[in-house]
């Protein structure tokens, strides 16, 4: 078979380069992570002597120690972890039956304003949260839930982009299946649950991962709603261990592993269901 | 309809008030008084785009718009390009390009703020090559490119998911015609990818633009929007402004910019699309 004319690599030569190309590209975006897991597991000062005169030490931990875990785990930043897995876990299980429940009604159920509620969806889903969040915190001071798990969770419940999706899939679910149930006097609330939500298993899995990275990654909202200590969130808890007096670069790595793993331990699981959902928004947008 | 209530009541709760608070705050001044304040018209408007403080933040927040949208397009169709060729392992180097995405902003914030450390990696791989040492986050000439690096690291991985779905969505057809006319690489890459690439063009590019305007996380950690204001975007200025400076009319003003910016770019992505299937 010739190669298309869209193809780079036509001869033998430029298909080696091609792979080296690639395979530096993958290398450099994987590298702050490694260094960062490898930073974890050293002292902070021993981070910065194995980079002068720069070698492969910089790699390979001379010494390994799990000191930065237990630091942390037994100070504040663990209770900010316990904190970062409650708020998001409530949000993906509360946020997932709100968002499937309006996807449900905007795609299936035939109702006066329909087109007017989507639309407010669409807005809600265009207009990013961040943008509105500092008036919101203001609003949230006045109805008392600055400093409260409610007030944490609250915005991450709706997500415009997870009902988006949601419906999407939604749509494509024969609607006679819905139909021949309400004949034999299904209600609208057993079609939902027992036939559309066990068919949307992927749906459900991309918008629960999006609910997860809003929650998870939040930085804005919980800086300005969640300031007292005992409900500081995971990032904003890093964030305060880096703008120390005396600051332990030990420490912040080990945060910023036990951080990111959780997310890319569930990305590497679910990546196929994060990226048809997003192949969904970008080509359908 | 109970089925929509709890989202309905959320949507209009968090998104909705909020909007036309915002709104009607920016038109008020001395909001945070016991009396409300009073109405002002649009003297906060004025007083804004008058301020040489506000019109620098606005001159930062445009220049890094241009740096990072077209950079960070560029660099992701370029990997996207190279990803789809056929390359040993591929999905183990698309994963690698990829899993950035999962680190939180305050995680690449801080790794990224050691690494830009006088003593730290950069410079110790620059000192290595025989080239001086730079000072980037304390230095206003490198200071914006330091933080478009650290978020590029994130954001390009995410746009070139889209522009590799994009890229094979792309009929196999066409590229089969090309090859009987005897078109070569670019004669195909400006004829036929390019413009069947448009629509997830456009899309990375008003998403990007989007996100890149409510850049935050890595000024308020790292610079706070210094050395001298050369990092002060438009984020961080209005939580500056309603919290440090603690008017909140003022921010409120910032935020209604803000959310015209916003909606401007969006109505410009629906025209497109718009134009498109007609």
């Amino acid at each position: 078979m010739t190669a298309l004319p869209d193809a780079i690599g036509t001869t033998r030569t430029r298909r080696v380069i091609v792979g080296i190309v690639a395979w530096c590209a993958g290398f450099a975006f994987a590298l702050p992570l490694l260094w960062m897991l490898v930073g974890s597991f050293r002292t902070g000062q021993e981070t910065f002597s194995s980079m002068f005169p720069l070698s492969w030490r910089m790699f390979v931990p001379q010494d390994p120690t799990l000191d930065n875990y237990a630091t942390l785990l037994g100070g504040e930043f663990g209770l900010s972890v316990a904190n970062s897995v409650f708020v998001t876990a409530v949000t993906i299980l509360v946020g997932l039956a709100i968002c499937a429940m309006s996807a449900f009604a905007l795609s299936v159920l035939r109702f006066r304003g329909a087109a007017f509620v989507f639309a407010l969806v669409v807005l809600s889903f265009l207009i990013p949260f961040d943008a509105i969040a500092v008036p919101l915190s203001n609003l949230f001071r006045e109805w008392g839930l600055a400093n409260t798990y409610v007030g944490l969770i609250l915005p991450g419940l709706a997500n415009g982009f997870a009902i988006f999706v949601l419906r999407q899939f939604f749509m494509a679910i024969p609607f006679e299946l819905a139909e021949a149930a309400r004949i034999d006097g299904v209600s609208w609330w057993g079609v939902f649950w027992r036939i559309y939500l066990p068919l949307s298993k992927p749906a459900l899995i991309g918008a629960g991962f999006t609910l997860f990275l809003f929650q998870w990654g939040a930085y804005l909202w919980p800086l300005l709603i969640g300031t007292e200590p005992s409900k500081v969130l995971g990032p904003i808890a890093l964030a305060n261990l880096s703008g120390q007096f005396e600051v332990d670069f030990g420490a912040i790595f080990a945060g910023s592993v036990l951080l990111t793993a959780v997310p890319m331990v569930l990305l590497l699981f679910f990546q196929r269901y994060f990226t048809a959902s997003l192949s969904a928004t970008g080509s359908k947008g | 309809m109970l089925f929509l209530l709890p989202a309905l009541v959320l949507l209009i709760a968090l998104r909705i008030v909020p909007m036309l608070g915002a709104a009607v705050d920016s038109l008020k001044q001395g909001s945070a008084s016991a009396d409300g304040g009073e109405f002002v018209g649009f003297e906060n408007f004025a007083y804004l785009f008058a301020d040489p403080g506000f019109q620098s933040v606005l001159a930062v927040t445009g220049l890094f718009l241009l740096i990072i949208v077209p950079g960070q397009l560029v660099v992701s169709l370029v990997l996207a390009l190279l990803l789809v060729e056929r390359v040993p392992g591929l999905g183990l180097v698309r994963v690698l390009v990829f899993i950035p995405v999962a680190a939180p902003a305050a995680v690449a914030t801080v790794v990224w703020g050691i690494a830009y450390q006088p003593k730290g990696p950069i410079n110790a791989t620059l000192t290595a090559l025989g080239l001086p040492p730079q000072p980037f986050l304390t230095s206003t000439d490198q200071a914006l490119l330091s933080i478009i690096v650290l978020m590029s690291w994130i954001g390009v991985g995410y746009w070139t998911l889209f522009l590799i779905a994009g890229l094979q969505d792309i009929p196999r057809e066409l590229y089969e015609a090309a090859a009987i006319d005897g078109a070569g690489w670019w004669r195909a890459f400006w004829s036929i990818t390019l413009p069947n690439l448009r629509r997830t063009l456009a899309f990375v590019v008003v998403a990007n633009t989007v996100s890149s305007v409510l850049a935050f996380v890595p000024v308020q950690i790292l610079t706070q929007g210094g050395p001298a204001g050369s990092t002060r975007l438009i984020m961080y200025d209005l939580y500056n402004n309603t919290f440090q400076l603690g008017d909140v009319n003022l921010g409120q003003t910032e935020v209604v910019v803000l959310l015209v910016f916003l909606i401007a770019v969006t109505a410009v992505q629906f025209r497109m699309l718009n134009r498109e299937e007609h």
